[in-house]
């Protein structure tokens, strides 16, 4: 066996063992799937209205500005629905929450972590979001506050209330929360990275571009090598 | 092309007043390489071009990065809020970040093959010495740029990797508290810290730079290994292609193909699920909440794992320390007359179970600790150090296999 297979043998393994790593970090309980699209506006746009109107309550989205929610083609928000939701809040503002840090912790403990970069921060990522907010539950041993139990955080007791009131929910508002909880998951995933469409357009142009000039570049060294023997 | 170029009169008017036309001749298009080299003989090349784009968007980025622990709206900083500002509002600047940080890895991953190659074809060895020895310079310059430059996005991760490895300084005896210290400009990890990283991490390329010169300078001088590991004699036209056109082009192909690679990750893949830009680094540095799970990025993990091997923190320490140094000494601890390990069975053997312990470090550095993988890292760790001072004992048992005459 010559040394490139094996080492790329090595690399594959390597590749393989790898990925089984990621899949298994999820921490203890498997997560649900969330049914996200980035690319899909009208779910964006749904998720930016729960994040809005329920998770703005709380959380801020700082690095997402109001002119982003209008620039970003991806979301293309109306002028007039933009000036709803910024009120007094110049376009350059991001999406900061009114809870001021002193309240939050009076109410909650701490303050409530910004959401600009959850999914990519958490292990899991949307699906973990998703989880989150569906994962509401009640406590067994009942030493958890109802509505402070969650199956899939870290230790189960969370101090952010049941946001979607997901707990005691009746048979028919699941289909509606479940959407909920996917549409923000959506929109969290996609601000966390508001160019990622823009990169995976361009990247399959980039790609294409090198495999052409690899194989331009392989002809060339075939015939410039082939005098040698 | 470089012909017509060097037939032209404004070629003549630098020359005279450079001698360029001996430099392309001596170091190009009359630079003998061993026409048998395989296709590990790429990866130098791939590394140069890694190190440049490495620079070059480190430049870009410095445009625009502001090194600053101080806090801003939401537990952020203004060094975590400037690296959002380049990803978010700066043109390409996703571009460019991405890039800089997915190359973090490409060129360790690059540079580690490249050591690999070395290894197996005994290019380490007499009269290659020097060339090894500037090659684990750059090493260790490499490992040092990657952590000073982990520290700049102020994330969690950046924080307390920072955090674990300048008190790891502090382990030293006597002078440890001092080096520690002067490492993190105050008795923890803070602003000053940060601004030195920075000064640092734009430092070390330069330095990179200037060995890689060397490196290079040398292997010209005593010219190209090869698969065989048989001195050839570099002026007979049956053992020798010129460098330019043959291995320039060969070198292209192999770099375009490793773009694609490159690209791909950087455009469909740039976190690599986590093992090129960490999860915790997404969430802004906390100096009062220590993450589950500490663990450098890949490409330091092996040499953690031999540092958590040991019970002892110092011990630790100095066996983390060993493990590079013994990479200085390398060349003399093998004395076998044999370069290549095609013509050494057991060395073959040897190397290759190294190669595949260094990957289990590597696992053990990056998963949490369990009382199995201890011991596997013990295990690895051993086989580590092992293999080094068996090579000194190796020519007494090795039959070696006769070398082929020419290529």
């Amino acid at each position: 066996m010559k040394l490139n297979t094996i080492l790329l043998s090595l690399a594959a393994a390597g590749m393989m063992f790898t990925s089984h790593v990621a899949l298994a970090s999820g921490g203890g309980v498997a997560l649900k799937h969330a049914s996200i699209d980035v690319v899909d506006r009208d779910q964006l746009l749904r998720g930016l209205t729960v994040f809005t109107d329920v998770c703005m309550g709380c959380h801020s989205a700082k690095y997402v500005t109001y002119k982003g929610l209008m620039d970003y083609p991806e979301l293309g928000v109306s002028r007039e629905l933009v000036d709803e939701l910024r009120g007094e809040n110049p376009l350059s503002s991001g999406l900061v929450t009114d809870l001021s840090p002193e309240d939050a912790i009076e109410s909650y403990g701490k303050v409530p972590p910004d959401l600009s970069l959850v999914v990519p921060g958490r292990r899991g990522g949307a699906d973990y979001v998703y989880s989150l907010l569906t994962g509401y539950a009640h406590d067994h041993d009942g030493k958890i506050p109802e509505g402070n139990y969650n199956t899939y955080f870290p230790g189960h007791s969370i101090a952010m209330p049941d946001p979607l009131a997901w707990l005691d929910h009746d048979a028919e508002e699941t289909v509606e929360l479940e959407q909920q909880a996917n549409d923000v998951s959506a929109f969290l995933a996609f601000i966390a990275d508001p160019h990622q469409n823009e990169r995976r357009a361009m990247g399959k142009y980039v790609i294409g571009f090198l495999i052409l000039l690899t194989l331009v570049l392989f002809l060339l060294k075939k015939e410039i090598w082939k005098d040698v023997h | 092309m470089l012909d017509t170029i060097m037939k032209t009169k404004i070629f003549a008017w630098v020359d005279r007043r450079t001698g360029a036309e001996a430099i392309i001749k001596s170091q190009l298009t009359e630079y003998p390489a061993p026409k048998n080299l395989n296709w590990m003989w790429v990866f130098g090349a791939i590394a140069m071009l890694v190190l440049v784009l490495q620079i070059v968007t480190g430049i870009f980025l410095a445009m625009y990065y502001k090194p600053s622990a101080m806090e801003t709206l939401g537990g952020f900083s203004v060094a975590f809020d400037s690296v959002e500002r380049i990803m978010r509002d700066v043109n390409f600047g996703w571009l460019i970040r991405y890039t800089h940080a997915v190359g973090a890895s490409m060129f360790f991953l690059v540079v580690y093959i490249h050591m690999g190659r070395g290894m197996y074809y005994g290019s380490y060895k007499e009269p290659r010495e020097l060339i090894w020895i500037m090659g684990v310079v750059i090493l260790l310059i490499m490992q040092g740029a990657a952590f000073f430059g982990y520290l700049l996005p102020w994330g969690q991760m950046s924080f307390w990797g920072a955090t674990v490895i300048t008190n790891l300084f502090g382990a030293i005896p006597v002078l440890g508290d001092l080096i520690g210290q002067l490492l993190m400009g105050g008795f923890s990890v803070g602003d000053p810290t940060l601004n030195r990283f920075f000064s640092l991490h734009y430092l070390f390329p330069l330095l990179l730079v200037a060995i890689v010169a060397g490196h290079i300078h040398a292997l010209h001088t005593v010219h190209s290994n090869n698969p065989d590991g048989i001195d050839l004699d570099q002026s007979d036209p049956n053992n020798v292609v010129m460098f330019h056109p043959y291995v320039t082009m060969k070198d292209a192909f192999a770099v375009s193909l490793f773009m694609i690679l490159y690209m791909y990750i950087v455009f469909f893949n740039p976190q690599m699920g986590g093992y090129f830009i960490e999860v915790d680094n997404y969430v802004p540095a906390n100096n009062l909440q220590t993450p589950a799970h500490i663990a450098p990025v890949w490409y330091l993990t092996p040499w953690y794992t031999i540092l958590r091997s040991f019970e002892v923190k110092l011990v630790g320490i100095a066996a983390m320390g060993a493990s590079l140094a013994i990479l200085f000494v390398y060349p003399f601890l093998d004395r076998s007359k044999v370069r290549s390990a095609r013509y050494r069975p057991m060395y073959r053997s040897m190397v290759i179970l190294f190669f595949i312990d260094v990957i289990v470090l590597g696992y053990c550095g990056h998963t949490a600790t369990t009382e199995t993988l201890k011991v596997v890292g013990q295990i690895a760790t051993f086989y580590y150090f092992f293999f080094f001072i068996a090579l000194l004992f190796l020519p007494r048992f090795e039959k070696t296999k006769p070398l082929p005459e020419g290529v």
